[in-house]
């Protein structure tokens, strides 16, 4: 492909990848962080062009900004670290927790699942994605893909049926956030 | 409707990014416009070019070769006493080096050979570093590695080697490391990359 053609291909495909990866950091990270992802995430596809699949290119490019992402979110543990031995203070915690101020219960529910589960369920509701889609992204099997998924559905709403039914826990509502 | 559609309309509820405004036209075209120029496309593997590696390739076995076994001169002037250990590197990074995120793990697993060096002289596509640190691989004192064109311009920093710059460059079987790997010494994060990876 000479440089013209990989230009026009890029500039075809890359508004709906810029819009659809904007969503998916905006989901998982903060403002900031998302930027520099985005255009790390735009560089990696740019620079592998030539792999771009014609089908399936969203889940290709969220699989990217995956990884761009992980590799941010490293990098500004290993400086919360150096911080922290500076300054001897904890670093800040680095899960982002969906925040709801609608479905306080949903979201407790999804906090008290596994990282990788939830991730799985957001990928499906939120990036609308079908499981060999999520596959894509994950880098695993679109069996693994569709077993994990059906898991993850099954733990939020066995959690979303404890909390409706706290049976004897009720102590533990009482601190639930609004 | 479903149990699971009944738990996707739930969750789609609580979407961060339900109320993100799109993307201004101009500012993507900023954006693309700024990522094709800022990355280059690594060449296509090029049967001509694995030729021409391979020949200079020899060439330098034969040169060196003939340099060390060569009966040494009863007379004349002496060798320089530290005569510099001298590696040579191609331009053209190895077909390994993916434009993944780099990590210090695949930095140890991909790269032979890995130093720290202070550019002295750049004459006809010939940059000629001076080893400060050898991370991995053989001790040298100097360094040579060709850049052409734009197959070096992915190394971080200015994307060039530059008169009197310290780098830090890995290497595979000969062929730099680019995409995050190697760079400028100042380079965020690739100092630290260095000291996790060796």
């Amino acid at each position: 492909m000479n440089p013209d053609e990989r230009r026009r291909r890029f500039e075809a495909v890359a508004p709906a990848v810029v819009d659809a990866v904007r969503r998916y950091l905006a989901r998982r990270t903060d403002a900031a962080t998302a930027d520099d992802v985005l255009q790390e995430t735009l560089l990696v596809c740019w620079r592998r062009l030539d792999d771009m699949p014609a089908v399936e290119l969203l889940p290709w490019a969220y699989g990217i900004a995956r990884l761009c992402l992980a590799n941010a979110e490293r990098s500004h543990r290993r400086q919360n670290r150096l911080v922290a031995r500076i300054l001897r203070l904890d670093p800040p915690g680095a899960v982002t927790r969906m925040v709801d101020d609608t479905d306080g219960e949903l979201a407790e529910a999804m906090a008290r699942l596994r990282p990788d589960d939830v991730e799985l369920l957001r990928l499906w509701a939120w990036e609308d994605l079908t499981p060999g889609e999520i596959a894509t992204v994950l880098g695993i099997s679109a069996n693994a893909a569709s077993i994990r998924l059906h898991r993850a559905k099954q733990k939020l709403r066995d959690e979303l049926r404890k909390h409706s039914h706290p049976g004897g826990h009720e102590e533990l509502t009482e601190g639930r956030r609004p | 409707m479903t149990d699971d559609d009944d738990l996707r309309s739930r969750l789609r509820r609580t979407d961060p990014a339900a109320g993100l405004t799109p993307a201004a036209p101009e500012d993507i075209s900023n954006l693309l416009e700024k990522t094709m120029t800022t990355a280059v496309v690594r060449p296509r593997f090029d049967t001509r070019l694995l030729t021409m590696a391979a020949a200079v390739i020899v060439l330098i076995a034969a040169v060196g070769g003939f340099l060390v076994t060569r009966p040494q001169p009863s007379s004349g002037p002496s060798q320089p006493v530290a005569a510099p250990v001298t590696t040579e590197l191609a331009a053209p990074p190895a077909a390994n080096a993916k434009c993944i995120e780099p990590t210090a793990a695949k930095l140890k697993e991909y790269a032979d050979f890995a130093f720290a060096g202070t550019v002295t002289g750049i004459s006809r596509g010939t940059v000629t570093l001076a080893v400060t640190r050898v991370y991995l691989g053989k001790p040298v004192t100097e360094v040579r590695v060709a850049q052409e064109g734009y197959s070096s311009e992915t190394l971080m920093g200015s994307g060039r080697f530059e008169n009197g710059l310290d780098y830090l460059v890995a290497s595979n079987e000969g062929g730099i490391l680019v995409c995050g790997y190697s760079g400028e010494a100042t380079a965020p994060g690739l100092q630290e990359l260095y000291d996790e990876a060796f």
